[in-house]
């Protein structure tokens, strides 16, 4: 079995599509990438899912009936979306109590 | 008023999301209940639930929601702490609940915690969200170091892999049917951990069901996909042969593979029918909000899982005729798009408030559909 990622290398994201569904699992058993989100089935029969591979391995998934593209640098925006998440505690004061998104509709 | 309008400005990190319910407990004690889990995650953080209904649990019907199983998938932990926050201010109230375009009344608002109990766990792997949104944004599993000496990326479970549902899969699965799991404690994703519930986080898990006995929905949530999907995870499902199930070992080393007549899991037709209605529902709710379009499938999609919380949850009763029967679903909230970085494990956070609107109408339907059923 191949090494699998190491988390000390730059994840990129592609879209791997397989000529057909059969090349795609193949390709999922034997080179275990991460993926994300599920198999979609084209209409020419070609199968695509999202993978997510240091640089390195994504050559090692271009096969014969395997594209791969890459879509982005997954870590770079990654990091870019820490930035969105809170920091320190905004429900410190007892009277900060949090609201849904749902609009509360009187009737 | 609550005090900060502002509240929803940004994800959450690990310390608000157990702050928030903390905050609900207090702010709505006639109408929920801080549930402390009974193990600190393995770096000591103490997790909490919250359950939520306007009278205790008292063999109410009780649907259990689940979040932040895996680490990188953020805003599962919004979509449960904010659903929990909408129910109970528009039961205080007296209003509706609106989404976009999907609308409760009042009525439907008061029948669904008259009626459930709503136990929300929004964050079961604190120690991995923490680690994803401040180092490894990538990360997936908890952050245990005891089953491995190796490098950094020998650390860690994938709960969602460690509960006790054809944990063996060398056993269990065809050898050429390649589930999504790994017995290799250096698996960067899906290490599965040397036995089933051998992490706290998911005994967690474990122990919310054993406890709420009354449990007959469960709902893990999950990133990404836009699927809505119902057990089982193994392998497709069959209502015609009951003797093609998890427990026969006739059947080992046939599990797994798709469009093969070897085997398939058995699922009673009923089962299979009300699963798929309530997964309808949800798809529906969410839907209405702004024409979004989930699928709503059984879990096995082209390779097998093992270990996952819903196929476990489902099966409790099979194995242990004691146990109450669980209609188990996990959410994949989240676009797949490859032309847009927006679709990923933790878009945008303006994205993902309208992915939190959308999933919590689609709950809430889910809740008021299950209520009939
Ligand atoms: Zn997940």
């Amino acid at each position: 079995m191949p090494p699998d990622n190491s988390h000390d290398d730059k994840i990129l994201r592609v879209r791997v599509t397989a000529k057909d569904a059969d090349t795609l699992r193949a390709l999922l058993r034997d080179e275990r990438p991460d993926v994300g989100g599920r198999p979609r089935t084209h209409a020419d029969g070609s199968v695509g899912i999202d993978a997510y591979v240091p640089a390195r391995k994504a050559e090692a998934l271009e096969q014969p009936g395997v594209t791969v593209k890459v879509v982005g640098d997954a870590t770079a925006t990654g990091k870019a979306r820490q930035t969105e998440v809170g920091e320190g505690d905004r429900f410190a004061d007892p009277s900060a109590v949090p609201r849904g998104l749902g609009d509360k509709v009187e009737e | 008023m609550p005090a900060h309008t502002n509240s929803n400005a940004r994800y959450l990190n690990t310390t608000e999301v157990d702050s928030a319910l903390v905050r609900l407990a207090g702010a709505y004690p006639q109408l929920s209940r801080l549930v402390a889990l009974p193990e600190p995650s393995v770096e000591g953080v103490t997790c909490h639930a919250l359950e939520i209904g306007s009278t205790p649990d008292g063999g109410k019907d009780c649907v259990v929601l689940t979040g932040g199983v895996h680490a990188r998938e953020w805003g599962s932990c919004e979509v449960l702490v904010l659903l929990a926050a909408d129910l109970l201010e528009a039961y205080r109230r007296g209003t509706g609940l609106a989404y976009g375009g999907t609308r409760f009344d009042a009525a439907q608002v008061r029948a669904l915690l008259d009626g459930l109990s709503v136990v929300v766990f929004p964050l079961v792997n604190p120690d991995g969200r923490h680690y994803s949104q401040t180092a490894d944004p990538m990360w997936r599993k908890n952050r245990n170091r005891a089953h491995a000496s190796g490098g950094p990326a020998c650390v860690g479970v994938d709960i969602n892999r460690n509960f006790d549902f054809l944990f063996d899969f060398t056993t269990a699965f065809a050898p050429n049917a390649g589930p999504r799991v790994s017995d290799d404690p250096c698996d960067y994703q899906t290490y599965q951990g040397p036995h089933p519930f051998s992490e706290p986080e998911t005994r967690n898990v474990r122990w919310l069901l054993d406890t709420y006995a009354g449990t007959r929905w469960f709902v893990d949530v999950h990133s990404y996909s836009e699927d809505m999907l119902y057990i089982w995870g193994d392998d497709e499902n069959q209502s015609a042969d009951p003797d093609q199930n998890f427990r026969n070992p006739h059947y080992d080393g046939k599990r797994g593979l798709p469009h093969d007549t070897a085997y398939a899991e058995y699922i009673p037709e009923s089962d299979a029918d009300t699963a798929l209605e309530l997964a309808q529902e949800f798809c529906a709710g969410l839907h209405g909000v702004r024409g979004g379009t989930y699928t709503p499938m059984s879990g096995f999609h082209l390779y097998p899982t093992c270990g996952t919380s819903d196929d476990y949850a489902y099966s409790r009763h099979i194995v242990d005729g004691s146990k109450s029967k669980v209609l188990a679903f996990t959410i994949e909230w989240g676009k797949e798009d490859p032309n847009s970085d927006a679709a990923s494990f933790h878009p945008p956070w303006a994205e993902m408030q309208r992915i939190v609107k959308d999933v919590d109408a689609g709950l809430v339907r889910f809740c008021l559909a299950a209520l009939k059923t």
